[in-house]
Parts: structure tokens; sequence; C-alpha cells
């Protein structure tokens, strides 16, 4: 965890200097790996040595509505907008829990994840989170997938193959409930399957009925005969949301660095989004690159935007945070993840990890808010104020 | 003064000392670091305190696995709460898959000890098994999958394809190891095959070879942990791998310990067995 750290500070100490980085860069990466060791000892035995530009990592993950975060770095869009605000950012990816770990722990500035883990992860740990851009909700890239035609109600009694406590489980469970079947829920046996293997598991395991699960993985698994979709996440529009989310402390830096940050992330996203959103052919190019950070073809990540509502503009993601439904959804999330266990053993109500909404509306305790939905940064960004 | 001399003779107290000082010093510095993020954030979970974690480890021994039980557990005997527990279940299911696992290593060893005496069954075997060692079992998991399905069976032979292989070279490398003379004696002597084969050779690389699955205890949990966090309804790693999903680090830790005390507690047993076994035997 401490590595990337490292070289940050050494690239921010040497590529301001011109010269001195292109000394360094020739030699050998011994001399540049203990030259980081020693500037790493330097840092940690006196803080004031500070780099002289702030630096902010953003960790993310592979999925349809994440991508355009590694385009955004390499198109060279992040650092045109960083130097704008004379700051660096730097963009990594993660496995998705590792990211959580990471970002929990406070090794990086901000992460991209679902409404959902925000409220369970850093927000229930203590971590005071901000979400500054609401990027798109699932609109059924997650699915609860059957064979031979069965039924959600003759679910109960036999073995979903899902990752538990996540949004895979509160999809069922929703599905269950809006179709009167709460009180089966019980009688489900969840098999907790690890999602890089849960595709392969469920297809070659023919006693496995039911499967719950993602884009990609749900289109790779619906090549096979005899399995159908009976719910996914279009028929919870919504509720689903895709984040990127601060620690609100890092916002409130005095030196207001975290404020440069966020503008500068946020302007980035939406000019990356709108070369997205050009209709036809004409954003070919743009979402070939994107679809490359996961390793896919164009067609098969249009495919994957199909059931994604991206907020394409600013506007419609600031009338969706403004919304009414985002705070029916945050309560519907927030009790699942009580009813789960989710916010930890210690909380007692599930008041105690309250949610504030743009318009100053909290959901639970107001003294105790853990979780923020900003739209500062995204109005700013509508106005062209960025 | 020889105190850093190979001729050095600490006393008992300075053993003692010794020895538990890195002990102390982690404690240390864990709850050092913990006490500090607890300042800054009083609901941190990476770092969760004693009290946390003794709280986290009693809910896990004391309070019942599955919700029904509730009912059924409160009021009962302690030992009564414990059993059922998640955190006695989970071990239940894991030490199941343990023990089978490492009663499937004993054929093993009859194998290497064949084909290291049986130069025809060593030709068959050997080069196939020296090229099956240096695979990644937990790479090929959808073929095992197909063969195994994703219940128990698939998790145990998970575990039987990554560690088999070690133990069948190695005892294959102690059988090679023992003397020709000797057996070359045996025959002298009228030994038949099979009574050099299991009196001679055998009896001798026995120990050293119950000590070699000793030392592979440990990689036969990585494989169990592997694969319980793939696929699974219990067992410890899936507790764990579910706690992760919600930072349960006060729960992990605890976990943790007690899988190292239990994997501590098994190979304590079979190293006092040995010697108890093999009282010649010199070895530790």
């Amino acid at each position: 965890m401490l590595l990337p750290q490292l070289n940050i500070s050494l690239d921010d100490l040497t590529l301001p200097s011109g010269r001195g980085s292109v000394t360094l860069a020739k030699r050998g990466t011994c001399f540049r790996s203990a030259a980081s060791i020693a500037l790493a000892i330097g840092l940690m035995a006196s803080t004031p040595v500070r780099a002289a530009t702030p630096s902010f990592t953003v960790g993310w993950s592979v999925y349809v509505g994440w991508n355009p975060y590694y385009y955004m770095a390499k198109s060279g869009i992040l650092r045109k907008w960083a130097a704008k605000y004379g700051i660096n950012i730097r963009v990594q990816r993660f496995d998705y829990a590792p990211s959580l770990d990471a970002f929990v722990a406070k090794n990086i500035d901000a992460c991209a994840m679902t409404n959902m883990e925000a409220l369970d992860m850093p927000a229930a740990a203590g971590v005071d989170t901000t979400a500054i851009i609401i990027g798109d909700y699932s609109n059924g890239n997650d699915a609860v997938i059957v064979r031979h035609n069965l039924t959600l109600a003759q679910i109960p009694g036999k073995q979903v193959m899902l990752v538990e406590k996540t949004v895979s489980q509160y999809l069922f469970e929703r599905a269950m409930a809006i179709n009167g079947l709460e009180q089966q829920i019980r009688q489900v046996h969840y098999l907790n399957t690890s999602d890089s293997d849960i595709a392969s598991a469920f297809l070659t395991n023919q006693s496995k009925p039911v499967v719950v699960t993602w884009k990609p993985l749900v289109s790779q698994i619906l090549k096979a005969k005899d399995v159908k979709v009976v719910f996914n996440s279009s028929q919870i529009p919504g509720e689903i949301l895709d984040l990127l989310v601060v620690p609100s402390e890092v916002l409130n830096r005095a030196d207001g660095s975290g404020q440069k940050f966020a503008k500068a992330i946020t302007g980035a996203w939406y000019e990356v989004l709108k070369l997205m959103s050009v209709p036809g052919p004409a954003s070919n190019k743009v979402l070939t690159d994107i679809a490359e950070a996961s390793q896919d073809s164009l067609a098969s990540y249009r495919e994957q935007l199909a059931t994604t509502h991206m907020f394409y503009t600013p506007q419609s993601a600031v009338d969706m945070a403004s919304s009414a439904g985002v705070k029916k959804t945050m309560d519907l999330v927030r009790r699942f993840c009580f009813q789960h266990g989710l916010l930890g053993e210690k909380t007692k109500s599930v008041d105690d990890v309250a949610v504030q909404f743009p318009d100053g509306a909290v959901l639970g305790k107001p003294e105790r808010i853990r979780f923020r939905f900003s739209t500062a940064y995204m109005q700013l960004a509508a106005q062209g104020k960025l | 003064m020889s105190f850093l001399r190979i001729h050095a003779q600490p006393g008992r107290t300075a053993i003692w000392t010794l020895s538990w000082s890195l002990f102390a010093a982690g404690i240390v510095l864990y709850f050092y670091v913990a006490q500090q993020r607890h300042r800054e954030n009083p609901d941190d979970r990476v770092m969760p305190t004693i009290a946390q974690m003794v709280r986290g480890f009693s809910d896990a021994a004391l309070k019942p696995a599955a919700e029904e039980e509730v009912q059924a557990a409160s009021g009962s005997s302690l030992l009564a709460r414990f059993r059922t527990s998640m955190l006695w279940t989970d071990t239940l299911a894991s030490g199941r898959r343990f023990l089978i696992s490492v009663a499937l290593l004993f054929p093993a060893v009859l194998l290497g000890l064949h084909m290291a005496m049986f130069p025809v069954i060593g030709a068959f075997f050997l080069r196939f098994i020296l090229f099956f060692d240096k695979i990644v079992a937990l790479s090929l998991l959808p073929i095992l999958f197909i063969a195994f399905g994703i219940d128990e069976l698939s998790k145990i032979m998970l575990i039987v394809i990554g560690v088999t292989p070690t133990i069948i070279l190695d005892t294959f490398n102690l059988t090679k190891s023992v003397p020709r003379e000797q057996i070359v004696k045996g025959f002298t002597l009228g030994a038949s095959d099979f009574s050099i084969t299991y009196r001679i050779v055998f009896k001798q690389i026995w120990p050293r070879v119950l000590n070699s699955i000793r030392l592979n205890l440990k990689a036969v949990m990585l494989f169990l942990f592997a694969g319980e966090m793939i696929a699974s309804t219990d067992g410890l790693a899936y507790r764990i791998a579910l706690l992760r999903r919600h930072m349960g680090m006060d729960t992990i830790i605890p976990y943790v310990l007690w899988v190292a005390l239990l994997l501590f507690l098994v190979d304590f047993a079979m190293n006092k067995l040995n010697h108890k076994l093999h009282p010649w035997f010199q070895e530790r």
C-alpha cells in the first residue's frame, strides 16, 4: 500500500524540475528505487518536506460505468484538468474489494463505488464520505438468472449462487419483495461464490439452478442454453447507483486543494462523458479506448452501456441526486445493510449511520452524518464554471 | 564476553525474554497504531482495539450461527451456546475438510515410497508428477468445477492436487537417500522386496515423512481457505470472506488467531506423536 505513494512523491518532486527528471530517468531502475527509498525515508522523517504540488489518487475497478476513468488518464484529459487546478491526479486500477479496503484505510483520496458499498464500508467504518459524482445507475447490468424456466416463487428452498452481502443479494431480495415473496427469503440457501469464478462455477454445475451477478458475467452466462433472466436491475431503476466518493475531510482541507481536486476530476469526467455520448459511429474511437480498460471489444462494451443509465450531462446527474427517489433508495439500502449486519455489530440502530442529501435533509441522526450526497461540483459543471 | 559468539550459553531467563520479545514488539506496535487510528476516528474498523476484538470473538463463540436458533440457545449453558455458535460450526465444517485432505495425503506417501523403490513404478510416475507439481492448481478452477462440482469434493480435490505432489516427491527423495548398502545387506540376509521396502526403508523415513507433512499443513490450510472463499456456505474462510464485506476486522483478527492456534496444536500433536512413536528420531 505504501509503495505507490512513494512513487507519486518521487514523480512530484522530479517532474516539475525538468532537467532533474531527465537525469533521473536516464539512470537505471536501481537508482530510481534507491532514490525513492531515500526520499521515502526523508518524507517519513520530516513531514514539512512536502511535494510542491498536492497530489491525489483515484481508485477504480473494472465496470462499465467506471472504465471512463482509465480513458480519462490515458487520453491526457485528466492531466489537462489537473494542470488547470495546479494539482497532480493519479488514477489506479484495483480489484473492487481491495479498492474499498484502500479507501477505508485512507490510502487513496477517491474511489468509484456503489451507493450501497459507500454506506456499508467507509461510512459505517466512521470515514465521513461524500459522493461528488453520480455516474450512472445499473439499468439491467445486474440480473437474477435461472435454469429450466424457474420462476421467482420456485426459488425458496433452492441454492442461489451469488456474492453474499453485496448489491447482488440486495437485487435478489428486492426482486422477492416486489413479487410478494418477502416471507420466503429465509428459505433461500445462499451459496457465497467469488465473483472471479461465479460464471464458470454456475455454467459447469447443472445442479445449481439460480445465480445472481452482474455484467459482463451476465452476458457470458446467457450464452449458455436453457438459462434466462427472471429479474434485472432495470426493474428497480436508480437503486444501484455508481458513484465517485471522496472522504469529506479531503474536500475540507484547509489549503483548498481538496476542492480543486473535486473540481478537476468532475471537469475531466464530464469531458469524457461528452465524448462518449456522441451518437453513432463518431464515438467508436473513444468507446474502443474505454473498452480497452476491461479488455473488452467495442461491441461488448456497447452492449453493456445499453443496460447502464449513464448520466451523460451534469444536469441530469444533479436532477437525479436532488430527486425524492434517491431518498427512498437510500432508505431501502440502509435498511437492507442494517438487517444484514453490514453496518457492523456495534451499530445498534439504522439511524447511527446517517445520510445527508443535497437539500440538507438527513436520514438518521443528524449528529451522526457519515455519508453525504453533494451536487456542488456537478452543478458547477452544469453551469460551465469549472 | 562470548554473548554473541557461537559458544554463547544464554540462561533460562535470557532465552525466555529473547523468545518472547518479538511477540511483545508486534503486539505493542499494533496497539500503538490502533490507538492512534481510534483517536482520529472512533469508528475505525481497520485496526480494532482489544475490547472490540474480545467482543467480536465472544459474539462469534457464543452467539448462535443461524438466526432461527436464537430462541433455542438463549438461557442454556455456555457449552451448549458454544456448540451452536458460528465459530464452532465454522470450525467443524473446515476441520472436516482439513482432516479428510490430510488423510488423503497418506496414500501419496506410499506412492512416493514405491516410486523410489521400484524402478518401473518410478519410470511410470516420476516425470509426470514432477511436471504436475509445477501446475498452479488454483488457475485450473473451472476445470476442477467440471470434474468435481462446486461442493465438498472440489474443495478437497483442490487441496489434494495442490499438496500431494510435494509429499510424493519428498517421500521419493527421502527414500532415495537411504544408503544402498542397507538394501544390499537386506537382500544378502534373505529379505524379500516388500520386507525391504516396508521394514527397512519405510521404517527409517517414516518420521521424516511425518515432519514433511507437518511442514505442509500450512499449504493444506491455504488451499482450504482458497476453496472456501471461492464458493461455500460454511467454514472459517467463508466467514472471513463475508466479514470482509463490511470490514469486520474485530472478528477477523481473532478468527485468524484461532486458526493459527488450531494449526499450531495439530502440528504440536503430530510432533509429539512422532517422537513418542520413534524415540530414536532426533530431528525436530
